[in-house]
Order: C-alpha cells, then structure tokens, then sequence
C-alpha cells in the first residue's frame, strides 16, 4: 500500500493581489519514495504549487484557498509554516538569495539554529549533511567565493537534517552552467535513492532533468494540470512544444526525420533508445536536406591580440587573441570564472589588458574612454533592473544621448528610429514597470543601441527564461542581426541557445581561449567540451550512434530549425 | 576591483589569542573599554588603554599595510582638529585643564600654554586609544561572531539577524553598485568631477541610485523566503553555529571584563560624588 | 502587496517586524554602509557627499519611522565598522533621530509602494527631514559629542551644520526625485494604449 505524501483535493488558490486564480482544481497525490517532475513554461502555476506544499502559502502570500492540501497528513491551510517546515525541505531557485549564512557551515546549520539546537548536538549534524554533498572541505567558506552549483549543494545540504522526508526543488538549473546542471541532477538522484526521501522537482528544462530518471511528470498549464504520465508517454506526445516546452533534442531531431513514435517505446533515455532502428530514416533525412552555412562576416570590427589580464593572483586572461568581423553572431561560452566575463569588461573598456592589445578598426583602443567605447560596443547586462533608470520608455531610449550631449532634433530623430527598429515605438509613451522581463529586457537594447553601437555584447541573456519568453527574446536579436547588421556578441552557457542563435563559439577555459570555430564545430569536439565544462549536446550522440558525421548532423538540424522558425515568424 | 576586501572586517576567523575569543566576550570586553574611554579624562587610564589597544592590534597581526594607511589617515585626521580648536580657542586649557601657562606667543590672541598642549595630548590619546581598539575588535571579530555576541548579549536575535543579514549581502550590493555605475558610464555618464558640474553629477547620482536601491531590495521577497522555509522567528531563543563554548581564554578576559566593569563603574562614581573643578586631569595641578 | 489602508498610527511608527521588514532593514543597512564608504560624490578633493542617507529615505517611504531609523542608525554603526574609522555612537545616534523623522512620512499619506507619492507629501517630507535633521545633528549628536568626548562646541557645531547641509542636500536634491520615481514605478497603470 502506497502511503500519501502530498495529496491535492480539488485545490484553488487566488493571491490576495490578483483577481484571478492562479491554481484551478487541482487534484494530485504524491506518494512516499516518488520522483516526480512537475514541468511547465513560466507563470503556469508550477512555483506557486511548490509554495502551497512548503507552506509559504498561506504564511507569507495570503489569498484564497479552496479544497484541501494535505502534506504529511496535515492540512496546510490551517498549519504553522514551521509545522509543515519539518516534513517538507525547499531548496529554492535563488542560490544567492537563500544562502543566508555567513559561511558554509552556518548555512547548513540555520533550520537547527532557528530550532536552537545546542551547538554540540548541531557540529555533528551539520558535517554529515555537508560530507552528503561533498561540502565538508568548505565549511568556513564565505558564500562569495562559491560558484552557484556550490551554494546549491549547501542549500540541500541544509534541509538534510533528517526529519524531511519531502525534498522539494524549485527550478534547481536556473543558475547553473551545464555541467554544474547535469552534476546537480545526479546528486539529487543519489539522495533521493540513499536518503530514501520523496523528490519533488519544479522545472521547464526537460532533456537536463531527465539526464536522470524520474518516476512521473506532471505537465502543467495556466493554472492547471494537463497529464500526470510517464516520462515516455508525455515525450510521445506533442504536448511538450505546445506548451512551450522545449523538448529533448535527440527527440526533436528523430521527428525531424519523419519518426513516429510508438506507445510503450523507451523515449526517456537516449541511451536506452533503438537508435539502429532509425538509423536508415536519419541518414536519408540527412542526404534529402541541406545543411546549414554559417555567413562569413564583414569586415574586421574589434581585434584581440594576445591579451593578457590579472585580478592579482592567476592570469584572468592568458593569451587570448580572435576577431570579430561586422555581422557575426557569436557566443562566448565557458565555466563560470574561465575568463568570459572578463573578456567582456575588457571589451567595454572597463579594464584594459595588461599585455597584447585590443583593436576597434584598426585603432588601439586605449586612446579610447569607457563612455567613447560604449558609442561603439554597448553592453547589455544580464538583469534589466540594473540598467533601468526612467519611467517612460521613451526615456530610457533617450537617456544615453542626453548624457552624451547629442543635440535635441537628432536625439528625437535617433530615439525614433530605435523605438521603431525595436518595436517599442506603439509603447513609448508606457511606464517602464508595467513590462514584462522580455520587454524590459528589449528596453535595455533599445537604450543602449540609441548610441548606434556596431556592437552588442549581451550577458546571459535568457537566463531563468522559460522556452517561450526565451524564443521571444532571441528572435529580437536575431532580427536586429538580419535588418540592421548589427554585431552580436552572446555571453552564455546556454548549448541550446548557441545552436540555435549564433554561428559561431569562442570557448574560455582558465583564462584562455580554447577554441574559436563553428558552434557545429565545437559542440562535437569532445576535448573542449570537457575542458570548458560544457555538456555533450544529445544531437552528437545520436550522430555517432548513426555513424553520421555529428558537426555535419548538428548543421543538418540547425538548418531544420531555422526553417521552422522561420515560418513561424511569418 | 574586489571591493569586499577593502573592507575592514574579517569573514574567516583567525587564529590569535583574541581571535579565538567567543563573540560574547569580545563584544563586552570592547565596550567597557570604550565605555571607559568616554568616562575618563584621565591620562593614567587613557595612556594604558591605549597601550592596551596597540598590543591588540599587533597580536592579531594585521594586514599592515591597509592599517598602517588609515592609522595615519586618523593621526592626521585628530591633528587637524586640534588646530582647529586652537584656531577657535587659543587658551581652551584655561577652561578645561585649569591653568594657563604661557610657553609661546604668537600673537596677543594667539598663544601656545601649557595647559592647552597637555590637553590636546590627553585628547589625542584618547582618540587614539578609541581608534585602536576598535580597530583591533573589527579585524578579531567577524560578523556572525558579532550576530552571536550581540544575542548573547541579550540583544534579541531578531536586532543580530539585521547585523549578520547586512554583513552577508554586502558583497553582493557592492558589486551591484560597480556594475551599474560602469554601466552608466558607458552610456555617456561622466563622474570625472573636472569633466562636469558638482550640480549635474548630483543629480546624476540618482542614475545609479535608482537601479541599485531597486536591485537590492527586489531581494528582499526570496531572502524572507529561504529564511521562513528554515524556521527563522520560529522560537524566543536560538542558538549559534559561530559561536562556540566557553574557553581557558574567555574564563580569562571574563575575569578582565569584571575588573573592567569596576573600573568603569568607580570612574563614574568618582566623576558624580566627587566632581573635580577640571574635566581633564594633569600632573602638576591637584584638584 | 497589498496592506490595510487604515493602520493604525501607534503601528505604522513601530513598523511590522515580520521576517521581511528584518530582511529590508537588513539590506538596507548593508546599502547605507556600502554608499558610505564607496558611494561618495566628490565636492573637492578630500570632501565628498555621501549618497547613503538616500536609502533611508526609501526605507522610511517603504516601512516607516523605527524601520527608517534602525537602518539609518545601524547603517552608520555598520559604516563605521567597515570604513574602519572607529566607532561615533553621538552620530549614530544623530542618524537615528533622522531616520526616525523621515520615517514619518507614511502618517502623512504617503505610500510609495502603492504608487500614492504627490506634491503635498513631498512637502512633509521635506518638513519631516528638516525637522528630524536640526533635532538629529543640531541637537542630539552636539549634545552627545559634548557629554562624550568634551569637545570644543564651536567646532562641534560646525561639524554638526556641515551634516544637517550635506543631509539636507542628498535627502531632498537625490531623494525626493527618487521617491516620485519609485512610487510613479509602482503606480498602477491601467490606460495604457498603443500609438502609432
């Protein structure tokens, strides 16, 4: 007999603030020693439902509840967060923001020290569950020098304490690096197997999630829930693009060759898939199609020439030299701290190399200041709200001429033409806060590309976005790329994005540029991909499965995709 | 460029004689020391105290180099202000120290006396003496030590967590606040002041305000939240990971920490019952 | 968020001290101390305005007096921990009454995080930050520093007038546009409409 962790009964919730309900009837039970994912694009319910079983709903965002939760057997409508606390551990999207101890160890230790466990009792308890997740080396670490998938082994190492028995995750890959993802997945499949707990994982990544297996999916969708299957069954299904989900690659690619799949198939796995059986089918799909053509670009706008840098200890940037010419779409990838970041501040000029020099057609760029290299790369940070100063979007857009003395007629002329080459001109005269991230993020490009920048570089740009909003964002730049020429420049770790977007990689690993080529290229180069901590795409193991050459199977698809998108955009 | 380490105070703990202190001790040993040094005008106490805090400072062995700046940056400080008193007040030993022997004319206003001299002495220690010792508690103590030590202190734990929660995102707003004035700068903000008005730049300032201020308290909601999910507020009391058991040491300064809060208490007892006719004491004169 | 509009006054001059309000004050304490030591506007060489009393404008906006003076007062406490410069309670506390003054403004009818922010509660804040200024450093800090440390009081006096300037200056030149901005940001916006 299954016993119930989490049992929904006709549930709805509506936020005190919002006039619509946010979850509609929703019927679920979750039972003890399950693995199930609840899976849907952004602003479908899914956060909200993780808040309603941890108990932050009701306690910290009241509203409306109708029908019955029941976590643990206890009905949380009427239960003390701190009561539903002791069954169920979050770990939350935020790494940042729920690291809230001073070290490693106070982190792990914070629910006992709330619970004011005496500390001898608390110094064992708090090294077991670091030595769980591999953390018992870094107990004095301060959370500044920790990478994300660090601070997120600390967050679950700080709900291991026992008596949970429900581990929750709330969107765990948002801020992980590829590989950061796929070690993160294992390690919570490893707890959930060896700690015999229940796990509950909230996320829109399917084909990262499913690196390992887990019992059911929950597809959601505005509010409600739209199957409660089997991985293969849901993956069977057209339900996934639909909903705005992106599906596995690898099952992309098969349909893509005219597969259909058939009911009880392992679709799960790409390892566990008859990948012979298609073989015939994949190949002549390949013969029949034309593969992608990356453009050449124009001419040679910014030129890195052996560029060293230092913080103080260890080179930051080794040696780094590439091109960059008129047009091109490139993505810069690499681990956290491999130097791509610090490529792109020495690019807008707020640190200059240290040896080797850089180049702006042709001219070194030292004679240059950070406001005269904004007017020829603007740069446009990862967070909208860090770059958003004005009330009207009008305003935003103007800013940057005002600040540069750009006279008024051509300052109305100049902000004109990039609220319509944005798309933004219906919307000039909208506040800025009512926007959504997509929005506020093209207000950001239209601010900066107001100074007629030839160059945008763009830091993580989709990061925590959802398919959809994904999809809205990137087509933006792609169209800004194909219209206007301008030159785009991806900071990211986002694979997905690097196929689909761009035409060419840069890769970082420690400080150097390992490689410099086609995204094609590099994705089936297996040496970078594990030096520069990026994750092997399912497209080259299917390629090598087939025997297809997988730089050539991966332009194959690419051309594939961009013709779909394309008529989608018509 | 990392601006955490411009900082003063220390994350990890380090491992000297009053480093290894609990937070509990540490914080009330600090204060009857600055308690002491408010209390007293009187250079047998002052001149010790300060002593004490030099010794502190070397026995934690601090970065010299960034202590060694803004010790010199103070001295230099407290200098200016003693000639400014002078400036204002020539004779000001005549009130405060009782006297006003004449060593030096300058002019018929202004005069160098003794009496102002050995104030100024008496006050540049203790100024001094503040300055080290709170220098030498900033670099013993770290944050979640000084969180522990204020609730051992019977501070209630809701008063530290604001303590330990500031120190823990100060990192994380500081380099907000670079990211978003180079941000700006490059969209045509000019912060050299010789490049524009004090005016402009004033106004300006609320361009790089705006967003961080926005940035950080967006934090505000997730914070609360991880914070709530743990149980914090869940009890009256709590109890602390940094803050570990009493040692041979602590045993010790306790028993310094009780002769200090004699002390202290004897210095106000004397300056209320037996008030002397000058607030600064000085060797040649007998109140 | 939505709050009761009809607070009662003894409650808006405590504040709700829910784990939020702990956690604003907290980041905003971290604010005045990282604007303090880093976020200073030169005026000449060696003189700078600190932008850091900004913040408890918008925590006093957002939360309210003791809220907006704890944060005014453990921001300095913090600032001066992290500058380095030794501890100066008599302006801690100064900062304190400040803050508590500015905190007042929600009495008046302000509430910036509903969007509700116009030209007469412009004008008591402005009234509410003078007030709290010249009591704050004209009164209490002297008074202290004088108690503390005996000091000369003409020169505590010029110490306390350049404060209440400087204050006075950054609370209403930066602040008060800050405050439209923040509250025209949260205003709700419902005629939106497209134009060509």
């Amino acid at each position: 007999m299954k016993e119930p962790v989490v049992v929904f009964q006709d549930f709805s919730f509506r936020y005190k603030s919002q006039t619509e309900e946010t979850l509609h009837h929703i019927d679920l039970t979750i039972y003890k020693g399950e693995k199930v994912l609840i899976l849907g694009p952004s602003g479908c319910g899914k956060s909200t439902l993780a808040n309603c079983i941890n108990g932050l709903i009701p306690f910290s965002y009241p509203g409306k509840i109708t029908g019955s939760l029941k976590v643990a057997g206890i009905e949380t409508s009427s239960a003390s967060i701190f009561e539903i606390s002791k069954h169920v551990g979050t770990v939350q999207q935020d790494t940042d923001a729920q690291f809230v101890g001073l070290s490693v160890g106070e982190d792990i230790a914070y629910a006992l020290e709330n619970a004011a466990l005496p500390r001898p009792e608390m110094i064992p308890k708090v090294d077991r569950a670091a030595r769980i997740v591999g953390m018992e080396d870094y107990l004095s670490q301060p959370p500044f020098e920790l990478s994300g998938g660090q601070k997120q082994k600390v967050a679950l190492a700080g709900i291991l304490h026992d008596e949970e028995e429900l581990l929750l995750f709330d969107e765990p890959l948002a801020a992980l690096d590829p590989a950061m993802g796929m070690t993160a997945v294992d390690l919570i499949d490893r707890i959930y197997r060896e700690q015999n707990k229940t796990v509950v994982i909230i996320e829109h990544r399917l084909e990262d999630v499913l690196y390992r297996h887990v019992d059911r999916i929950i597809l959601m969708n505005e509010g409600s829930i739209l199957m409660d299957s089997t991985p293969d069954e849901l993956l069977s299904t057209g339900l996934l693009k639909e909903n705005g989900i992106r599906e596995p690659l690898y099952i992309s690619a098969l349909r893509n060759a005219g597969i259909v799949f058939k009911p009880g198939e392992h679709l799960e796995n790409i390892n566990e898939l008859d990948i012979p059986a298609y073989k015939d089918k994949i190949l002549a799909q390949m013969e029949a199609s034309k593969p992608y053509d990356a453009p050449e670009g124009g001419e040679v706008l910014i030129e890195a020439d052996h560029v060293d840098f230092s913080y103080g200890k260890g080179k930051a940037l080794d040696d780094v030299s590439f091109t960059i010419r008129k047009g091109e779409k490139i993505a810069i990838v690499g681990k956290n701290g491999a130097g791509k970041s610090t490529m792109a501040r020495m690019l807008c000029g707020i640190i200059r190399p240290q040896a080797g020099k850089i180049r702006i057609k042709g001219e070194n760029y030292l004679q240059f200041s950070i406001r005269e290299i904004g007017r020829m790369i603007g740069y446009v940070m990862q967070n909208p709200n860090q770059m958003l100063v004005k009330d009207m979007i009008a305003d935003e857009v103007r800013l940057a001429l005002h600040l540069n003395h750009v006279e008024k007629d051509v300052a109305d002329k100049r902000v004109e033409d990039t609220l319509r080459m944005t798309g933004l001109y219906p919307m000039r005269k909208w506040p800025v806060s009512v926007l959504s991230y997509g929005q506020r993020k093209r207000v950001t490009i239209a601010s900066i590309l107001a100074l007629q920048p030839e160059v945008i570089i763009l830091d993580e740009p989709t990061a925590g976005q959802d398919y959809s909003h994904y999809t809205e964002i990137m087509s933006f730049l792609e169209m800004l790329n194909r219209e206007y020429g301008i030159t785009i420049l991806f900071i990211t770790h986002d694979m997905h994005l690097a196929i689909e977007y761009t035409d060419r990689a840069i890769v970082f690993a420690d400080g150097k540029c390992i490689a410099d080529n086609y995204v094609s290229t590099v994705l089936s180069d297996k040496a970078v991909i594990e030096q520069a901590n990026l994750k092997e795409t399912s497209l080259v193991l299917l390629a090598r499965q087939v025997g297809a050459d997988p730089d050539l199977f991966i332009r194959h698809f690419i051309e594939k995709e961009r013709e779909e998108r394309g008529h989608g955009l018509k | 460029m990392d601006l955490s380490k411009r900082l003063f105070i220390n994350i990890i703990p380090g491992n000297t004689f009053l480093d290894k202190l609990t937070g509990k001790t540490k914080i009330r040993l600090f204060f009857l020391l600055i308690l002491i040094l408010v209390a007293t005008w009187d250079m047998r106490i002052l001149a010790p105290v300060c002593l004490l805090g030099i010794i502190g400072l070397v026995s934690i062995k601090p970065n010299w180099k960034t202590v060694s700046g803004l010790t010199i940056f103070i001295i230099l400080v407290n200098l200016f202000n003693l000639f400014l008193i002078w400036v204002v007040t020539p004779d000001y030993g005549a009130d405060i120290v009782g006297g006003s022997t004449l060593l030096l004319r300058f002019t018929s206003r202004y005069i160098i006396t003794a009496e102002t001299l050995w104030y100024f002495l008496t006050r540049f220690t203790k100024f001094m003496a503040t300055f080290f010792v709170s220098l030498t508690f900033i670099q013993c103590i770290t944050p979640s030590e000084m969180a522990a030590g204020l609730y051992a202190n019977l501070v209630p734990y809701k008063v530290s967590t604001i303590v330990s929660i500031a120190f823990r995102y100060i990192p994380e707003i500081a380099r907000d606040f670079e990211d978003i004035r180079i941000s700006m700068q490059a969209r045509g903000m000019e912060l050299d002041g010789r490049k524009t008005r004090l005016w402009t730049r004033l106004k300006q300032n609320i361009l790089i305000l705006a967003p961080l201020i926005i940035v950080s308290f967006d934090r505000v909601g997730n914070i609360a939240d991880a914070m709530d999910l743990r149980g914090f507020g869940r009890g009256r009391k709590r109890t602390y990971y940094a803050e570990h058991e009493d040692t041979k040491e602590d045993k010790l300064i306790a028993a310094v920490n009780l002769l200090l809060l004699i002390g202290f208490v004897a210095i106000v007892i004397g300056r209320i019952f037996f008030p002397s006719t000058y607030q600064v004491w000085a060797p040649w004169i007998n109140a | 968020m939505e709050t009761n509009n009809k607070k009662s006054i003894g409650r808006i001059l405590l504040g709700t001290w829910n784990t939020r309000t702990i956690v604003a004050v907290a980041i905003g304490v971290a604010l005045f101390g990282v604007l303090m030591v880093f976020g200073g506007i030169k005026v000449f060489t060696n003189t700078s305005l600190t932008s850091a009393m900004v913040v408890v404008a918008v925590v006093a906006a957002l939360f309210g007096p003791l809220p907006a003076a704890v944060t005014a007062g453990l921001g300095n406490v913090l600032a001066d921990l992290i500058g380095g410069w030794g501890f100066w309670f008599d302006w801690s506390i100064g900062n304190f009454v400040l803050g508590f003054f500015t905190g007042l403004i929600p009495i008046f009818g302000a509430r910036v995080e509903e969007g509700v922010f116009q030209v007469k509660h412009a004008v008591w804040y402005v009234v509410c930050v003078l007030v709290g200024n010249i009591l704050g450093f004209g009164v209490v800090t002297p008074v202290l520093t004088y108690l503390f440390y005996s000091s000369e009081l003409t020169i505590t006096w010029m110490q306390a007038f350049s404060a209440i300037v400087s204050d006075g200056i950054v609370l209403i030149v930066i602040g008060l546009p800050l405050l439209f901005f923040l509250a025209n940001r949260n205003a709700n916006k419902n005629n939106l409409s497209i134009e060509d």
